[in-house]
């Protein structure tokens, strides 16, 4: 009896909190479906459309140029997030199983680094692309993304490596494996793991970016899709229905590579407990 | 020697990187903070002249203190009701799972996308809202949530909140995983109801995680930005406005780069005081491995 | 040997028909003045094949914002920006950030494109950085079928407008929609109270920071704003709303007037367009003669444009009958050109006005230094918001006048 009641109110406690959380994703979704006159007669948002129109996302992915900018930001992304696995894990690498002057020191300096506001970056980091010429290209975008992600990427991986028992770094080496050796044939298959983690992780907030974006990129036709979205916004502001077709759109991939990875992703975030 | 050299070859690209694009414009930043330029002709160095501004600046004081809401506001929320959310989820009923991922649903999406949908979550005349608020009769209720300045920035954090306490429940999930079964087997022998359980057995084996998981709020509070930015643009009238979005408003709206710089610094020093709390933790967990 | 002479062969091909790129940085990202800049483009593309033009467009806001960063660059990545004449360009003109466009008018003369009027606007110290495309009036903005509905004739004076919003009120209609999320659209307000009450000269040294904000004279202006502000006759929650999303409800027959420039026939439906007329803001003081706001809209070439060349001669494009009159046409603005006509009945209408009035302004935002511009458009929704405030708003407002002009 005890046990059928606390069933039930599992629940109808999940369900509530799910129905409370879906009500934005389901406010989106209504919008994107309704046309002109229904939104602005009605005014409501709260509804399903009385006619459901296709036409909204016709619009967005044109008028948004989201087939472009998918493209690029599929791009940045894959490459950002290559980049700084693959980095991440070299000083990673020395910082877990190195013992050397500077090592705390170094690590601080990722550990802050990864927390710092971002806006004082922002300045400085326009005008050095500007001067080195990687304003405006993919590649600068992508750089940028590489280094601010490396100290959360180093940080998160030196704690998933120290955690392997140092035994098997010791037998490799008295062996007369070298340095490069150990990292690509011991450790790397070992944090495997962490490094799927870390990739989904990366791969969602990298993908999300806005303010990098804007201020790195200028031409329309490598534009990210965040930046798709809001010049949509921009152009038709009062057209909610695009506009919530547009966030759709451009929520999809996104969205989709949660759900299917979504234990690394959930890893990731437990493994590293600090960004968000 | 040699050995000694592989520790740094390992470092020399990453740190590079790094050095290019991170620490070097933090250096860039403090040095702007002491000058006056807007960014296009020729700086000049006051000395501590914007920092004395600042804190005669009502605007930046009211967007410190939104900062103190927004901490407030997440820790006193997002910890319990993340908690609740993680408790009550970790029972594994058939379809926990599924209860699960829909919550976490926000965190895959960018600011851009929240912030548009909220506001229409939150809109004064159709929003849902106060349609529902309507519904069930409490009209008076009804607020214009975005843009009555008394109002405003609870209605941001609020906002966030959609995907801050998904992201506690899962910090704490984990640290569920760490909770001894046995001494929770072992109060309920000894007669243990449900609360005595949680209090005196569950909270205290928490410890560790609700550390983590307040600092990380507190520090995610002080960066606010991009709901901000998304949604009001820290208006109507700076009212909504946080340290970060003040910045940015006066570096790039108002042409005042040295004062810009001088805002982000003073958020860097209050920032930098829990990162320095989360490190140690980190580093004193560690030692105990 | 042979690889090699194609090798060369190749090369100066690629050179000789290689197309010199000009790239445009531009804020018109609503629809249809977007339309109408490509159309324009690849009208320019035709006669002048050895160029590429590349438009790049951002939404309005944040073109604002990444302008100066563009400007300031050490290495330019823009030909040719859209602005604003005025004040706003003139800042950056007096930094040296953009150049003189004077080689536009190569064998011919200002006078032979543009109306000497325009002329100050468009140069700093005696030479002109700024190619005026299209200028526009601001007026009260109403649908004919909604005031014939209620009978409602355009007010002339500041009594008959307050009747015309308490008839629109008792009607169950908003009297005046307004959006400030941005806060521009309260400044248009502010301008032409003080147009009003003040007069031009006085709205000029003002906005050159020469008057003191705490002047007894400009806080008449606020005593009229807060007529309507009391009597409850604006949008309410105006400041969640965009100006577009604003205009919806004015196009909906849910508000009755909007104080909004001639662009916002860009953003009306089809349907409502030709329902949309506009009447001279009402005259408040029979002593003040009518002033109005008409801003003009153009082209500047940045200091570090890598091809002025080329953005030359693009503007020298954007200077001539044929472009500005399609332009004008495309959105029914008037043109800058001279010897251009009102390019429809409506646009027929606003010329008239302008004509009619005994000079303009160009826009608050515009006349004043950028700075001032921001803190003082975010006190007039200050005072939209709480009337009560202005006194301490304007001693406020007074004091950064003083730190910003340092005077």
């Amino acid at each position: 009896m005890k046990k059928t009641f606390r069933a039930t109110l599992f629940y109808v406690l999940c369900t509530l909190i799910v129905v409370l959380w879906m009500v934005p994703f389901v406010v989106a979704f209504f919008t994107a479906f309704k046309t002109m006159d229904e939104i602005f007669m009605l005014r409501n948002f709260w509804s399903p459309p009385k006619t459901w129109t296709f036409e909204n996302f016709k619009i967005a992915w044109i008028e948004g140029r989201m087939a472009r900018y998918f493209i690029n930001t599929a791009i940045v992304t894959a490459v950002s997030v290559a980049g700084t696995l693959l980095l991440s894990s070299l000083s990673a690498y020395a910082l877990a199983w190195y013992e050397f002057k500077l090592r705390t020191t170094i690590l601080m300096i990722f550990v802050s680094g990864m927390l710092i506001p971002f806006q004082m970056l922002l300045i400085p980091v326009y005008r050095f692309s500007v001067v080195t010429g990687l304003y405006d290209t993919l590649i600068g975008v992508i750089l940028f993304h590489v280094a601010f992600q490396l100290g959360f990427c180093t940080f998160f991986l030196r704690n998933f490596m120290v955690t392997i028992p140092s035994s098997l770094f010791d037998a490799a080496r008295i062996d007369g494996a070298g340095a490069f050796r150990i990292y690509s044939k011991i450790i790397m298959p070992l944090v495997k793991p962490a490094v799927a983690a870390l990739s989904i992780l990366e791969f969602t907030w990298i993908w999300n970016d806005y303010l990098w974006s804007l201020i790195l990129l200028q031409s329309d036709a490598k534009k990210t899709v965040t930046i798709g979205l809001t010049t949509l916004q921009g152009q038709w502001i009062s057209s909610w229905n695009v506009i919530a077709a547009g966030a759709l759109l451009a929520a999809t991939v996104p969205v989709i590579v949660f759900l299917i990875f979504q234990r690394y992703f959930i890893q990731g975030l437990t493994l590293g407990s600090i960004k968000g | 020697m040699r050995k000694k050299l592989t520790p740094y070859l390992f470092l020399a690209g990453p740190l590079t990187l790094y050095s290019i694009w991170v620490i070097y414009p933090i250096f860039r930043t403090f040095l702007v903070s002491f000058t006056r330029w807007d960014g296009m002709t020729k700086s000049r160095f006051v000395g501590w002249e914007n920092f004395v501004r600042l804190f005669n600046d009502r605007y930046f004081i009211l967007s410190l203190l939104n900062n103190l809401k927004w901490m407030i506001g997440f820790v006193i929320l997002s910890i319990p009701l993340g908690l609740l959310f993680a408790m009550l989820m970790d029972q594994k009923y058939p379809g926990h799972k599924v209860y699960k991922s829909l919550v976490y649903l926000p965190m895959a999406l960018s600011f851009v996308v929240i912030g548009q949908i909220w506001s229409w979550v939150l809109e004064p005349s159709g929003g849902v809202v106060n349609a529902f608020l309507r519904w069930i009769g409490l009209e008076g209720l009804a607020k214009p949530w975005l843009s009555d300045p008394k109002i405003v920035t609870y209605s941001l954090i609020w906002a966030a909140l959609w995907r801050q306490i998904p992201y506690a429940m899962v910090l704490f999930l984990a640290g569920l995983q760490s909770v001894d079964k046995e001494h929770v087997e072992a109060a309920i022998v000894d007669g243990a109801n449900a609360f005595q359980r949680f209090w005196y057995v569950i909270l205290p084996e928490l410890r560790p995680a609700i550390v983590i998981t307040i600092t990380v709020n507190i520090i995610d509070s002080l960066r606010a930005f991009d709901i901000v930015f998304v949604m009001t643009r820290g208006g109507p009238y700076y009212s909504s406005s946080v340290m970060a979005n003040y910045m940015y408003i006066q570096a790039f709206h108002n042409y005042r780069m040295g004062y810009g710089a001088s805002i982000a610094v003073i958020q860097f020093l209050i920032t930098l005081g829990f990162i320095l709390i989360y490190v140690l933790n980190v580093l004193k967990r560690e030692e105990r491995l | 040997m042979k690889k090699f002479v194609v090798l060369v062969l190749v090369t100066i091909m690629v050179f000789v028909f290689a197309k010199e790129r000009i790239v445009i940085n531009s804020y018109m990202s609503d629809p249809a003045p977007r339309k109408a800049l490509a159309e324009l483009v690849e009208i320019f593309q035709q006669k002048y094949p050895e160029y590429e033009v590349v438009v790049n467009t951002f939404a309005h806001e944040d073109f604002k914002v990444l302008l100066r960063t563009w400007l300031a660059s050490p290495k330019g990545t823009a030909d040719v920006v859209t602005w604003f004449a005025g004040e706003r360009m003139r800042y950056f003109a007096e930094m040296g950030l953009i150049v003189p466009v004077e080689e536009v008018f190569e064998g011919a003369k200002w006078e032979d494109y543009f109306p000497e009027a325009f002329r100050s606007t468009c140069s700093y110290k005696d030479k002109i950085y700024f190619i005026p495309q299209s200028w526009y009036w601001w007026g009260v903005y109403y649908r004919k079928s909604v005031f014939e509905k209620f009978g409602i004739k355009e007010p002339k004076t500041w009594d008959d407008f307050l009747q015309v919003c308490e008839t629109l009120k008792k009607n169950g209609i908003v009297p005046i929609t307004i959006g400030t999320k941005f806060p521009w659209t309260a400044a248009g307000w502010f301008d032409i109270l003080n147009l009003r009450i003040n007069g031009l000269d006085y709205h000029i040294a003002l906005t050159a920071g020469e008057v003191p904000y705490t002047d007894p004279k400009l806080l008449k202006v606020f005593e009229y704003w807060r007529q309507i502000i009391d009597k409850g006759y604006l949008l309410p929650n105006h400041t969640a709303y965009e100006w577009q999303e604003a205009a919806t409800f004015l196009f909906r027959g849910q508000a009755g007037m909007y104080y909004m420039g001639q662009f916002i026939k860009d953003v009306a439906p089809a349907e409502v367009k030709d329902d949309l007329d506009f009447f001279r803001f009402p005259i408040i003081d029979p002593a003040v003669a009518p002033y109005e706001e008409t801003p003009i809209d153009g082209f500047m070439i940045p200091a570090n444009a890598p091809n002025k060349k080329g953005a030359i001669v693009f503007l020298r494009f954007i200077a001539s009958k044929e472009a500005q009159e399609k332009f004008a046409k495309d959105l029914g603005r008037l043109a800058a050109n001279v010897e251009v006509a009102p390019p429809d009945a409506h646009a027929k209408k606003g010329l008239d006005m302008i004509l009619a009035s005994a000079g303009v302004a160009q826009f608050y935002d515009r006349d004043t230094n950028p700075e001032m511009a921001e803190v003082g458009m975010n006190a007039f929704i200050e005072f939209m918001q709480n009337p009560d405030r202005i006194n301490d708003i304007l001693k406020r407002l007074e004091a950064e006048r003083k730190r910003i002009y340092g005077k």
